[in-house]
């Protein structure tokens, strides 16, 4: 583990992840972040994902170390230049970066944010966005991000498009970038490529630099080794008996969220190194027989992993998922065909559109037919769907989801939850239930 | 001779169910769950064993199941309640002509499942975090009107005007709504039967989100109250098969799967036996002609001699 990537803080010197409480005890600075109800709460997370489970990957430590330090110990990151701040995976980030600022992702998943940012919210509505606005209404919000030179809040369902101007209200300046609310049409094609460029030129005005041939291309080759990267350790989660558990997978991709691209990127590859070990030795994350579940729906940020840990405590095994916070975010790369700034411009505009599966788009058959993919892909044997309470567009799409993989004999499990724990006892009932089901299932099929 | 069991340590009560090696039920025991449920679910197995003159070392596998199931550690092995259900449901329910659907109240959840023709669950819902419709709703009612909590059927049936319309489904609020029904002068019997009949049109909404089988059991504590059994099925159009021991199925289906776990166990073992005195056989044999590298057998070979 020591590595090139490692920070200038000696933070990876202990490689095996060692609970909280003791790092806590053996350091004698006063801590008065760590009693904070967001430190506790994400320490309390980390744990779980931490300790619940044997021989998690040594390369793993960079990453629960890395959430350690933000998230329970409240340090932040060092950035380069302007810090821009985005509330979707819709915000095409290669711009950002181009132009030689930082992007940090503040979609929130903590339920002490989702209390605070309930304030501004009517009662119904989705955890995710009550906890961003929570976070961002805060004197000293977790990951501590700093100042924002803008906030680009792509318009994508009624409640982030609404929290637009709740967040101008707090002092952030927000760029709306237009998203279409149909994905097919060749005119919302033209629109957003024309958002997309608007985009372009509210970052000049932050930044003060114009976006080349040059520095665009510079930044692609940086997101796109992040991308392959994510490729690779996706590919490992393909093994049956499994090498690799979701909630890790979850956890390494939140990470991408605040943590620097280019160290994120070794730390991935490092992993990518010793999950080749582990496959290539047989090491087991899990049992030969563990269900094989494809995650779909609402995103789980952390510290809110509470549905996939409820299924890989119960002895599921989390293989792929459906989620903007993981597989979606990271998946698909641009495809330049004229290497000119404004084509460059369009084909990154194209890469988020057109292979985008979120339920925000009127018709929405490529996300069914994603999970199809995804569960013959990764031999899954069944699908979890997580909608937040109050999200809308995916407690809408349930229906259809649910005839499609009904149609061609895949069991799903629909969970309706937010981010409270208050249902963590009853879930844990039906998770387990829905796995015996799926082993039954295997069991009569032999 | 081998005896199983089954123990559902559910939220309101502990069910204890032991069977024997051929599958029939020998005896059975409900108790209260209480505070001390891990102290209580001990003694209730005890005390079945007691009653029916068996030690511990003659149950050769314990299922736990229900909510309280991962705490009991002396078990063999724990399944959610959903699973076990299912098997008990499919298990008592081939006296009927066989069961597609059940609808389950317990103390703190109701749950409506879908099972297939081996007792495999294919489908289930549950309530939402809430009391709402559950035994507790039932408790909380029976002491707001000072009576038992086995008086309710009774008084169901002696309503004499149709059931009064309980609006609110939230526990606390309904226990207020049902104290002003009483001042207002309502007989009990009409409030009896208007909490089963809000329980019965909850009830039968998550049971058609699962699908109506042709067969649908009822079980559960709450299946022991006649009038909401009536309301349910009035909602529901039609009857429902509901067994003699409606609080035990679970347990049973426990103890059906302790028994199917601790057989295939054994055939494994004897597989493993088999296996053993096979592989002795071939290494015996293979032992007796390893005097000879050539290919003969012992007696008659042109190199080796007699």
């Amino acid at each position: 583990m020591n590595g090139p990537f490692k920070p200038a803080k000696p933070i990876l010197a202990a490689a095996a992840p060692a609970p909280a409480s003791t790092v806590v005890a053996k350091s004698n600075e006063p801590l008065p972040f760590g009693k904070t109800k967001q430190a506790r709460e994400a320490e309390k997370a980390l744990n779980h994902i931490v300790d619940d489970f044997d021989d998690n990957p040594k390369a793993m430590a960079y990453f629960y170390d890395l959430f350690r330090r933000v998230y329970c110990r409240g340090e932040s990151i060092e950035r380069d230049g302007a810090l821009i701040g985005t509330t979707c995976i819709q915000a095409p980030e290669e711009l950002v970066y181009a132009l030689g600022a930082t992007p940090v992702r503040l979609c929130n998943g903590s339920y002490h944010y989702d209390q605070i940012g309930a304030e501004f919210m009517p009662a119904k509505s989705c955890s995710l966005v009550k906890a961003t606005l929570g976070m961002l209404t805060s004197e000293d919000p977790v990951p501590r991000i700093g100042k924002m030179n803008l906030v680009v809040n792509p318009t994508t369902c009624d409640q982030k498009k609404k929290a637009s101007a709740l967040m101008q209200e707090m002092g952030h300046e927000v760029f709306d970038l237009e998203l279409p609310n149909v994905k097919e049409s060749e005119a919302s094609r033209v629109y957003w490529r024309r958002s997309v460029r608007e985009f372009a030129e509210a970052l000049r005005k932050v930044t003060g630099k114009r976006l080349t041939r040059k520095n665009l291309k510079a930044a692609l080759a940086r997101t796109q080794r992040a991308e392959k990267a994510f490729r690779v350790m996706d590919g490992f989660r393909k093994a049956s008996p499994s090498v690799f558990l979701g909630k890790d997978a979850f956890l390494v991709v939140n990470a991408y969220f605040f943590d620097d691209l280019d160290r994120w990127c070794e730390a991935v590859e490092m992993l990518n190194v010793e999950l080749q070990q582990r496959h290539d030795t047989a090491v087991r994350a899990a049992q030969k027989k563990a269900p094989r579940i494809v995650f779909t729906g609402s995103p789980p940020i952390f510290p809110n992993l509470k549905l996939p840990l409820l299924i890989e405590r119960a002895g599921g095994v989390v293989v792929s998922d459906e989620t903007c916070s993981a597989n979606r975010m990271l998946y698909d790369m641009t495809a330049v065909d004229e290497w000119l700034v404004n084509d460059m411009v369009d084909s990154l505009a194209d890469k988020y559109l057109k292979p985008c599966t979120c339920p925000i788009f009127t018709k929405n058959d490529d996300r069914r037919r994603r999970l199809l993919e995804l569960v013959s892909k990764f031999q899954a044997d069944g699908v979890v769907y997580q909608a937040f309470a109050g999200c809308q567009v995916y407690e809408m799409e349930q229906r259809s989801v649910a005839r499609t993989l009904n149609d061609a004999g895949i069991p799903m499990l629909y969970v309706e939850t937010d981010y409270s724990p208050d249902d963590e006892g009853q879930l844990s009932t039906r998770v387990e239930a829905f796995l015996e089901s799926i082993k039954t299932r295997k069991r009569m099929r032999q | 001779m081998t005896y199983f069991g089954g123990l559902d340590i559910g939220s309101t009560a502990i069910k204890v169910v032991v069977i024997d090696s051929a599958g029939k039920l020998v005896g059975e025991h409900v108790t209260a769950t209480g505070s001390l449920f891990y102290k209580n679910a001990k003694e209730a197995f005890e005390t079945l064993l007691a009653r029916l003159g068996l030690r511990r070392d003659e149950v050769g596998y314990l299922i736990a199941t229900g909510y309280g199931r991962k705490l009991y550690k002396e078990a063999d092995d724990s399944i959610s309640e959903i699973t076990a259900n299912g098997i008990g449901a499919h298990e008592v329910g081939k006296a009927f002509g066989g069961v597609g659907t059940i609808i389950n109240i317990g103390g703190q959840d109701s749950k409506a499942i879908r099972i297939d023709s081996m007792g495999g669950v294919t489908n289930f819902v549950m309530n939402d975090k809430c009391a709402a419709g559950t035994g507790r709703f039932l408790d909380v009612a029976a002491r707001n009107l000072e009576i038992g909590l086995d008086e309710l059927g009774d008084y169901h049936f002696r309503a004499v005007a149709g059931p009064l319309d309980i609006n609110s489904t939230c526990t606390v609020f309904a226990e207020s709504e049902i104290i002003g029904l009483l001042a207002n002068g309502h007989g009990k019997g009409e409030i009896i039967s208007g909490i089963h009949a809000s329980i019965a049109k909850r009830t039968v909404r998550l049971a058609k989100k699962v699908g109506l089988e042709d067969r649908i059991y009822f079980d559960g504590g709450p299946a022991l109250n006649k009038g909401l059994v009536a309301a349910i099925q009035e909602e529901l159009g039609r009857e429902m098969v509901v067994p003699e021991h409606p609080q035990t199925t679970t347990a049973f289906g426990a103890a059906v799967l302790a028994r199917s776990e601790y057989l295939a166990d054994a055939e494994d073992r004897l597989a493993g036996r088999k296996a053993e005195a096979q592989a002795k056989a071939v290494l015996a044999e293979v032992a007796a002609n390893a005097n000879c590298g050539t290919g003969c057998t012992a007696g008659g070979c042109a190199t080796h001699g007699a």
